[in-house]
């Protein structure tokens, strides 16, 4: 019998542990004495060995759910619980196969209860799966000793009708002699069999019920899932199954650990993020087609949420289908290299806010102003080549095309706009043979790269200022690499007009002048489909083509061009850098974007916790009201929700008013109408609303509780609203009267008070019986609990 | 000579998405961004996650053991380890394994979820606090896992 709380032993509590044990080993053995002898010699020899096998059985049982562990958790440190108490949830929400359960915070114990978890106030500890406190054996019962005490209370049923059929057969025997001793004896075993196996027989039906149903008492008779599903259930078979086949878990509270000594010394290894991005910049190569799967495979997931085309980029030329392949797997690197490097100063910086995360996890070489020139100056440069020559090369529709998207950009980029503004020299098919070579050329490194395309620039000698800029600003690869998918795509949105195209086509063409030149090698994609491809490079090429494409058709419809005219250039590129970059950023880092939900998730919906508080107080200050009026007729049918410890109901209606935290007035004194119609009624009557709005009075944690259980039921009692369900030390009840368990029962007010609920209720069911008229169920309860 | 001293603690939940089972989250705490790589974090995660479904796994072992209890009174308790308390030992060496080779050189330590009632998986991180200079109450060079 574990000591409850702080206190230790007290003789009170083992009156009823005690009781039943007197009365279990006596009656047996009497029976065993008197009875069996004879109906050894008349019926049948094998009874008594039966009989003191079943009752060894029965006495196993009733041994380990009095002494085994509940499964009681231990208290939490102090440094687990950093929120500051006024402002943390009272509940956290937290979702069991699809159905959301309420973690409510222990203040006794320091942690969200676990589902199915409830604080006992007799024990002064959360226990997990909590079933009751049952005073028969001055135990709780929880996870890891139901199924004795389930096994105890079907033994025990059987036993008992056992012995009282048997016990019976002899005194009708027996008749002529009904006053000789044995007779007299069998008569008073059979007396007290046959009366208490009333009482057990309707707790094992109950206990059945809970079983087959996947509940346990506390669920059952606080009403959690009445009406509702319970994500805890397996089904019937499956529930017995677990009940007593699981292992049984561990005991939390008595482990012996091991010391185990660890050094933990310094200098510390860190993780090597930063190297992996240079590492993948230089080991690309144009002709290893050696895929990064995991950033590919990444970066095709991400793109595959993509889906901003309106209108398929047009299709590239059928030969260039395998380069296009290795360009697709260029542009993955490009947009994964692009993912960890994105100035801080772009204008959708809320959706930057994950790759923001990124960039301060990983390396940003590239200084935010300096992307963000060079970024503004492509954008002016490129307006006037789109305006003046949007027909004449593919590929200076691409470059223009491309510089607002390569503002957040690796520093191959400035080496891929170059090639790219060479390209804008010759036709397509040159434009592609450019961008292969570009491609094996940014295999070379970056660094090279970027010098060759400087070059490059240079030597285009065709008037591009933009990109003779793009090689000026301080990371002129940064600057270019961007560029070159939207290029690549441009080109052929410029070339083939407004046809339905391949959008991968036209990048494909131009990738592996971004994936060479940023850091990964390039990765063979697919281009069979008509829809963006979902690799990075696909998405690289869509976030600059569709958002420009988009605008490109919107703008030409609008001015019923059907050869593509280029809007206003100014315009066009603000709105291909948002887009753009919104697209990109959008995209590049979906997984990023939940980062900053991941705190918040845990602590569910603040806002919602706090609307369901504010309305489930004035629930419950309407339903007190009501109460008042119904309180005397129904006082008699609360002692069931008293019985059983229901750590959810842990508010009374008056506490309520007081804000969430502060430490309201004493509560009801035990045993006053308002206590017992707040309780009782609350408890029986309404089992779902009242319980939750109850339970949901205050929303914070309130201030923090010291171990102590006086305190710290004087503190939950009083502050927290109920944070923390009975955790009230015996002492409390005398003060305040604990507002759950023994607040149903009035008439058990100088004997039993301190003793627990189920205790008390027992005693007055012996004394007089004032709750018979209630169902069967709920008196053995009270009886045997 | 350098010290580490403990700054905070960062506490991996439950995953209660599949019911009371045992499962720990495999999602990565921010503040473990720069001192391990996450996909060792997942790993040691995701084992010790299959060590608690095999400790919890309802089948012929725990039925037998369930049977022989029962038959002998419970007595077997006394002399006999459940299943449930050999995996957990094995889950305990396990993460002292890890501590030793992975987190340690990377100044953070697991403690056994066993220890906090099997309610977070508890990572302590340490800091470099410098030469052997400063005092000798921040510093701490080694610490255990037990308590």
């Amino acid at each position: 019998m574990p000591a409850s709380g702080g206190e230790s032993l007290k003789p009170s509590a083992f009156i009823p542990v005690c009781t039943a044990v007197c009365l279990l080993v006596g009656s047996t053995s009497m029976f065993f004495v008197f009875t069996c002898p004879w109906l050894a010699v008349t019926i049948c020899p094998a009874i008594p060995p039966c009989c003191a096998v079943l009752f060894l059985f029965v006495l196993a049982n009733f041994t380990m759910a009095t002494f085994m562990d509940a499964g009681i958790l231990p208290v939490a440190g102090e440094d687990e619980d950093k929120e500051d108490e006024f402002r943390a949830p009272l509940y956290k929400n937290v979702d069991v196969k699809g159905i959301q359960v309420r973690m409510k915070w222990c203040a006794s114990c320091h942690f969200y209860r676990p589902p199915r978890c409830s604080h006992c106030s007799v024990c002064d500890r959360c226990v997990e799966d909590f079933d009751h406190h049952c005073p028969w054996v001055n135990n709780c019962i929880g996870r890891r000793n139901y199924r004795y005490f389930f096994l105890f209370l079907l033994s025990l049923t059987v036993h008992m009708i056992v012995v009282f059929t048997f016990g019976l057969i002899y005194v009708l025997h027996h008749m002529e002699d009904l006053w000789k001793l044995h007779c007299l004896v069998t008569l008073v075993v059979i007396s007290i069999s046959g009366l208490f196996l009333i009482p057990v027989l309707g707790l094992t039906g109950f206990h059945l019920y809970l079983v087959s149903r996947g509940r346990t008492t506390n669920e059952q008779v606080t009403g959690k899932f009445q009406g509702g599903l319970n994500p805890f259930t397996r089904g019937c078979c499956s529930n017995m199954e677990h009940l007593i086949c699981s292992p049984i878990s561990p005991n939390y509270t008595s482990r012996s650990y091991k010391k185990a000594v660890i050094h933990v010394r310094p200098p510390f290894l860190r993780p090597e993020i930063d190297g992996q991005m240079p590492m993948k910049i230089r080991d690309n190569g144009i002709q290893s087609l050696a895929i990064q799967d995991k950033q590919s495979s990444a970066g095709s997931v991400e793109l595959s949420d993509i889906k901003q085309l309106k209108h398929p980029p047009p299709l590239p030329p059928k030969p260039d289908r395998g380069l296009l392949k290795s360009q697709v797997a260029a542009m993955d690197d490009v947009g994964h290299h692009t993912k960890s490097i994105i100035p801080v100063s772009i204008p959708t910086v809320p959706q930057l806010r994950p790759v923001l995360e990124a960039i301060s996890r990983g390396s940003s070489p590239i200084p935010p102003e300096q992307l963000l020139k060079a970024s503004e100056q492509q954008g002016n440069n490129k307006g006037p080549d789109l305006c003046s020559n949007p027909r004449e090369s593919p590929a200076r529709g691409n470059h223009q095309a491309s510089v607002p998207v390569q503002a957040p950009l690796l520093p191959s980029t400035v080496s891929s706009s170059l090639q790219l503004n060479s390209l804008t020299l010759s036709s397509r098919s040159l434009n592609l043979k450019h961008s292969s070579r570009y491609a094996s050329n940014c295999a070379a490194g970056s660094i090279t790269t970027s010098s060759m395309l400087a070059n490059q620039s240079s030597s285009s000698g065709n008037g591009k200022p933009s990109f003779d800029n793009l090689i000026s600003p301080a990371d002129p690869q940064f600057v270019a690499q961007r560029g070159a998918p939207a290029v690549s795509y441009h080109s052929h949105l410029m070339a083939h007009g407004a046809e339905g195209a391949m959008q991968r086509p036209s990048p494909h063409s131009y990738s592996p002048v971004f994936m060479g030149v940023t850091r990964q090698s390039p990765q063979p994609r697919d281009s069979t489909s008509r829809d963006p491809s979902p690799s990075l490079p696909g998405f690289l090429q869509r976030d600059s083509s569709p958002a420009y494409h988009g605008l490109l058709t919107r703008d030409l419809q609008s001015q019923s061009i059907a050869t593509r005219d280029v809007p206003p250039p100014g315009l066009l590129m603000r709105d291909m850098t948002s887009l753009g970059f919104q697209d990109n950023l959008r995209d590049l880092y979906p997984q990023d974007m939940t980062l900053p939900m991941s705190a918040a998730a845990r602590y569910d919906n603040f806002s919602k916790t706090i609307m369901a508080s504010i309305q489930e107080r004035r629930e419950q200050e309407e339903r007190a009201g009501k109460f008042h009026v119904n309180a005397r007729s129904q006082a008699l049918y609360g002692p069931d929700v008293g019985i059983y410890d229901i750590p959810s109901r842990r508010s009374l209606p008056p506490d309520n008013i007081r804000p969430a935290g502060s430490r309201g007035p004493t509560p009801p004194a035990y045993g006053s109408r308002e206590f017992l119609m707040s309780t009782g009624i609350l408890g029986y009557g309404m089992r779902t609303s009242p319980l939750s709005s109850s339970s949901t009075s205050s929303l914070t944690r309130g201030p923090k509780t010291s171990s102590s259980p006086l305190q710290s039921s004087s503190s939950s009692l009083q502050s927290k609203g109920r944070s923390s369900s009975p955790a009230y030390g015996p002492p409390e009840r005398h003060n305040q009267g604990p507002p759950t368990s023994t607040s149903t029962l009035p008439r058990l007010t100088s004997t039993t008070y301190p003793t627990p609920p189920y205790t008390s209720y027992a005693t007055a069911k012996r004394s007089s019986l004032p709750f018979s008229s209630e169902g069967k169920e709920s008196f053995p309860l009270g009886v045997l609990k | 000579q350098h010290t580490a001293s403990l700054v905070t603690k960062v506490f991996i939940q439950r995953d209660y998405s599949e019911g009371t089972v045992c499962r720990f989250q495999t999602k990565f705490p921010t503040e473990l961004n720069n001192k391990i790589e996450r996909a060792l974090l997942e790993q040691t995660v995701k084992t010790l996650n299959l060590y608690y479904m095999e400790a919890e796994k309802v089948g012929g072992q725990s039925y037998l053991e369930g049977c022989l209890a029962c038959a002998t009174a419970y007595i077997v308790f006394f002399c006999m380890e459940t299943r449930y308390e050999k995996v957990l030992k094995k889950i305990s060496g396990y993460i002292q394994e890890q501590n030793e080779k992975i987190y340690a050189p990377r100044g953070l330590l697991l403690t056994d979820p066993i220890e906090r009632g099997m309610r977070v998986l508890e990572i302590s991180i340490f800091e470099d606090q410098g030469s052997s200079g400063s005092s000798p109450s921040s510093g701490m060079s080694s610490c255990s896992t037990a308590r």
